[in-house]
C-alpha cells in the first residue's frame, strides 16, 4: 500500500510539478505563520499598537479620561523650551547612566576575573554574586536600600566608626543619586555572568604564550583579556545603557516617587511617570517617551561607529 | 491540505482551550452573585483608618446581608497613582475617598456621578447635615463628593518641649511675631526645633493668604489669587530667619521624615507641629504624650481658618450597582455604631446628630478636637471648595520651590515669582 502512494505522489508530482511546489510552499508558509501567530498577535496588540498610539498620543493633549485633542509639536516644544524639570530629570539621568554603566562594568569585569579562577566553591560563589541581580528591580532591594542608608542605616553607621563624618542620604541630592548609582553597581550579576562565559572563550595557549615570553599579570590582562573580551564588553555596555536609561523603580520608591530630594533623583522614566500619572499630561509623557527613545538610539550609536576603534573580533584576524 | 487544516484546527483548539475554561468560572459566579452584589470601595491611609473602615465594612455587611464589599487601600501617593489608571479604564471602584484637590479633576472628566438624585430619594439621608457643609462637595449645583468630615488647620503643640514662662506659651489669640519669639526660645532653651517645617506649604500658605483677606487660587481657578509677591516673600523670610538661627529644621532633615514615627515632635525634637485637627489624634497615639491643639497664629485667624472637608466619598460613574454604592455612603455618613467605631478620625462628622449622639463617648482629647473645628466653624461659615484642575501640580511646584528656597538654592524674591509664573501658566492651560 505505501508503494502505491507513494507511486501516486511521485505521479501528481511529475503532472503538476511547479504548481504543487509553490502550493506546499505557500501552505508551509502558511502553518508556520499560524504557529507564530500568537507571539505575533500579542505583539500587534500589546506592543507595536500601544507604540504608534504613543507616537498619535505625542501630538496631543491627553489627561487619560477625556478624549486626546490635537496640538501638534506643542508638547515637544514645551518639553524643550518651557520646562526646567525635564532639563533637570534629563540631567540626572545622564549622570546616572554616565557614572553608573561603566563603574557597574568594570565591577563585573572585577569580580568575573576574580571567579574565572579555578576553585572549588565558584559555582557557590557565582550563585551568590548573581542573588541581588536576580531580586535586582525588585521593591524589596529598594525598601532594603532605603534602611542601609537611612540615618542610622549600616552604611552611617560603618561611615561613623571609620571617624567619617556620616551624610544624609535622602537629604543631599547628589548623595541621594549617588546611592541609586551605588544601588545599580550592586546589581552586577548579569553582566558578570556574561564576562564570565567570555573569559572562558579565551584561550588558555595565549595566556602560556605570553608567560613563556615573560609578560606578567597586568600585561595579560591588557594585550590579551580586553582585546579578547571586548565583543562582550561592547554587548554588555549596549544592553546596560539601555536598560540604565529606563531604571524606575530604585528611583521611584527611594524616593517614594517625588524624585527628590530637590528632584536629585528624577530620573527621566520617574518623571514620565509623574507626568503621565500624577499630573494627567499623558499626551506630554509619551511626546518624553520619544525623545527618550530617540536619545537612547542616539546613544547606541554613537557606541556602535565608536565600536569598530576598540572592539577585536577575532574572525576578522584580529584587526 | 489536510496537514494544515489539522495543524491549524490544533492551533485553535489550543487558543481556545483556555478560554472555555473561563467561561465556566464567569458562569458559575454569576449564578453565585444572584443572592449577592459586590461593590468596591476605595481609600487612603495609613494603617489605623484602614482598620476601623474594615470593622465599618464589616458592620456595614451585617446590615445589608445581600451586599459585598470588596475593600481596596492603600497610602495617599500610590492610591491616586492606582486611582488614575483604573478611571483611563473605565473601572473604577464604586466608591471612591476623594480629596478637594482632585475632585474637579475626576468630574470634570464625567468619572463621577452626581449624588444629588440619592440625596432626593433619600438613599442618603441628609436631614442634619448643614447645607454649607454639603456645599463643600458641590461643582456648579452637582454634588460629585459627599464630605465624610471636617477639618481645620491647627498647631500641636508639646507643652513639656516649650520653655517656661508666661510669654513662651502660646495663645489662641497669638501672632506671627509669638509665634517666632517662642520657636526661637525653645531652640535656645532646649536646643531643640521649635517647629517643624511647615509642610505642606500649599496648606499653611494658603492659610496665610487667607488671613490677609487673599486665596491661593483666583475664584475662576485660572490663576493665583493674590497679586502681591511681597506676601510670599514675607511668609518665607519668616522660615529663613528662623533656619538662620538653628530654630527651625533643614530641608535635609525634613526630607527624612516619610511617615508619623519620623515626624520631628514624635521624636521630641520640635516643640511644635503644623497639621490638619483630625491628625491630632492620630500624634497622640504616636507620642503618647500630652499634647496641646493650638489655632495657628493671626492676625487674621477668624479670616484664615476655615473648615475643609477633609475626605469625601464620591460615586464612579461606570459603577453597576449605583443603589448600593449610595447605602453605603450614607451609612458610613448616618450610622451611629459606624461612626463610633470612626471616631472622627476621618474629620468631625458632618451629620450634627452624629456628632451629637457621639459625645458621650468621645474621650478628652477626641472632644477637642470636635470642640476646636466647632468654633472655627461659627466664627467663619465659609466651607472650602474643590481646587481649581491642575493645582495638583501647582501644589507640588509649590513644594519644589519651597524645598529650594529651604535649600537656600533661590532667594524668597526668586522663589515667588518662579511659583507665579509656572503656576500661573499651568492654571491657565487647565482651565
Amino acid at each position: 500500500m505505501n508503494t502505491r502512494v507513494m507511486k501516486e505522489n511521485i505521479q501528481a508530482d511529475v503532472t503538476i510539478t511547479s504548481i504543487s511546489k509553490r502550493s506546499r510552499i505557500i501552505k508551509e508558509n502558511l502553518t508556520g505563520y499560524a504557529f507564530i501567530s500568537p507571539f505575533i498577535i500579542g505583539f500587534l496588540a500589546f506592543t507595536f499598537i500601544p507604540i504608534l498610539a504613543s507616537l498619535y498620543l505625542s501630538f496631543t493633549n491627553y489627561n487619560l479620561f477625556a478624549s486626546p485633542t490635537w496640538i501638534g509639536m506643542d508638547n515637544y516644544i514645551k518639553m524643550f523650551t518651557a520646562d526646567p524639570r525635564y532639563w533637570q530629570s534629563l540631567k540626572v539621568t545622564l549622570i546616572y547612566v554616565l557614572a553608573g554603566v561603566p563603574l557597574r562594568l568594570a565591577f563585573a569585569l572585577l569580580i568575573a576575573l576574580m571567579l574565572n579562577t579555578a576553585s572549588r566553591a565558584v559555582g557557590l560563589y557565582r550563585s551568590l554574586f548573581y542573588l541581588p541581580s536576580l531580586i535586582g528591580g525588585s521593591v524589596a532591594v529598594a525598601i532594603m536600600w532605603r534602611n542601609v542608608f537611612g540615618d542610622l542605616g549600616i552604611v552611617n553607621i560603618v561611615l561613623d566608626v571609620l571617624g567619617l563624618s556620616t551624610v544624609r542620604w535622602f537629604g543631599n541630592p547628589t548623595a541621594a543619586l549617588w546611592m541609586l548609582i551605588f544601588l545599580s553597581v550592586w546589581q552586577f550579576g548579569s553582566s558578570m555572568l556574561i564576562f564570565l562565559a567570555g573569559l572562558k572563550g579565551i584561550p588558555k595557549s595565549y595566556y602560556e604564550a605570553a608567560s613563556v615570553d615573560g609578560a606578567n599579570g597586568i600585561q595579560k590582562f591588557f594585550k590579551i583579556t580586553l582585546p579578547m573580551l571586548s565583543p562582550v564588553i561592547l554587548f554588555n555596555t549596549v544592553m546596560q545603557t539601555i536598560a540604565a536609561f529606563m531604571t524606575f523603580v530604585p528611583a521611584f520608591i527611594i524616593s517614594k516617587g517625588t524624585g527628590g530630594p530637590l528632584d536629585g533623583t528624577l530620573l527621566y522614566s520617574l518623571y514620565l511617570f509623574i507626568q503621565g500619572f500624577e499630573f494627567f499630561n499623558m499626551g506630554y509623557a509619551s511626546a518624553m517617551a520619544w525623545i527618550m527613545l530617540i536619545i537612547v538610539g542616539i546613544l547606541t550609536a554613537i557606541i556602535f561607529t565608536t565600536s569598530k576603534y576598540w572592539v577585536h573580533y577575532e574572525s576578522e584576524g584580529g584587526r | 491540505m489536510k496537514k494544515l487544516l489539522f495543524s491549524t484546527l490544533s492551533l485553535v483548539m489550543v487558543l481556545f482551550a483556555g478560554g472555555c475554561g473561563d467561561f465556566d468560572l464567569v458562569d458559575s459566579a454569576e449564578s453565585k452573585g444572584k443572592e449577592k452584589i459586590t461593590i468596591k470601595i476605595a481609600w487612603w491611609g495609613e494603617k489605623p483608618r484602614h482598620d476601623y473602615t474594615l470593622q465599618v465594612i464589616e458592620l456595614f455587611e451585617e446590615k445589608y446581608p445581600t451586599i459585598n464589599v470588596e475593600p481596596l487601600y492603600s497610602n495617599w501617593d500610590d492610591y491616586w497613582k492606582r486611582l488614575a489608571p483604573m478611571a483611563a479604564g473605565n473601572q473604577l471602584p464604586d466608591v471612591i475617598q476623594m480629596d478637594m484637590l482632585y475632585l474637579k479633576t475626576y468630574s470634570e472628566n464625567f468619572l463621577l456621578e452626581d449624588l444629588i438624585p440619592y440625596v432626593n430619594q433619600e438613599l442618603i439621608k441628609t436631614d442634619s447635615i448643614n447645607q454649607t457643609i454639603l456645599s463643600g462637595g458641590k461643582i456648579n449645583k452637582h454634588l460629585y463628593g459627599f464630605p465624610l468630615g471636617l477639618n481645620a488647620p491647627a498647631i500641636i503643640v508639646d507643652p513639656h518641649l516649650l520653655s517656661s514662662g508666661a510669654g513662651n506659651q502660646p495663645k489662641d489669640n497669638w501672632t506671627w511675631s509669638d509665634f517666632e519669639k517662642i520657636v526661637l526660645q525653645v531652640h535656645k532653651d532646649k536646643g531643640i526645633y521649635g517647629t517643624n517645617g511647615m509642610k505642606s506649604p500649599d496648606v499653611f500658605f494658603s492659610y496665610y493668604l487667607r488671613t490677609k483677606g487673599m486665596d491661593l487660587y483666583n475664584k475662576s481657578g485660572t490663576g493665583l489669587g493674590y497679586d502681591d509677591d511681597q506676601l510670599f516673600v514675607e511668609y518665607f523670610d519668616m522660615q529663613l530667619r528662623l533656619l538662620d538661627q538653628g530654630a527651625f529644621p533643614r530641608a535635609d532633615v525634613t526630607e527624612q521624615i516619610k511617615g508619623i514615627e519620623d515626624e520631628l515632635l514624635v521624636k521630641q525634637q520640635s516643640a511644635m507641629q503644623w497639621v490638619y485637627s483630625n491628625q491630632y489624634i492620630g500624634f497622640l497615639e504616636a507620642t503618647n504624650r500630652q499634647l496641646e491643639l493650638f489655632p495657628p497664629p493671626g492676625p487674621g485667624q477668624d479670616l484664615g481658618l476655615t473648615v475643609k472637608p477633609s475626605m469625601l466619598f464620591s460615586m464612579s460613574r461606570s459603577s453597576k450597582h449605583k443603589e448600593a454604592a449610595a447605602q453605603f455612603i450614607n451609612f458610613f455618613i448616618n450610622d451611629i455604631e459606624a461612626n463610633k467605631v470612626i471616631k472622627g478620625e476621618r474629620g468631625v462628622p458632618v451629620s450634627a446628630k452624629v456628632a451629637e449622639k457621639m459625645k458621650p463617648d468621645l474621650s478628652v482629647n477626641q472632644k477637642k478636637v470636635f470642640d476646636y473645628v466647632n468654633k472655627v466653624q461659627n466664627k467663619n461659615n465659609i466651607v472650602e471648595k474643590a481646587n481649581p484642575l491642575g493645582s495638583n501640580e501647582v501644589v507640588k511646584l509649590l513644594q519644589d520651590v519651597s524645598e529650594q528656597i529651604l535649600f537656600k538654592k533661590i532667594t524668597p524674591t526668586e522663589g515667588a515669582q518662579q511659583f507665579r509664573m509656572e503656576a500661573n501658566k499651568i492654571l491657565t492651560t487647565n482651565n
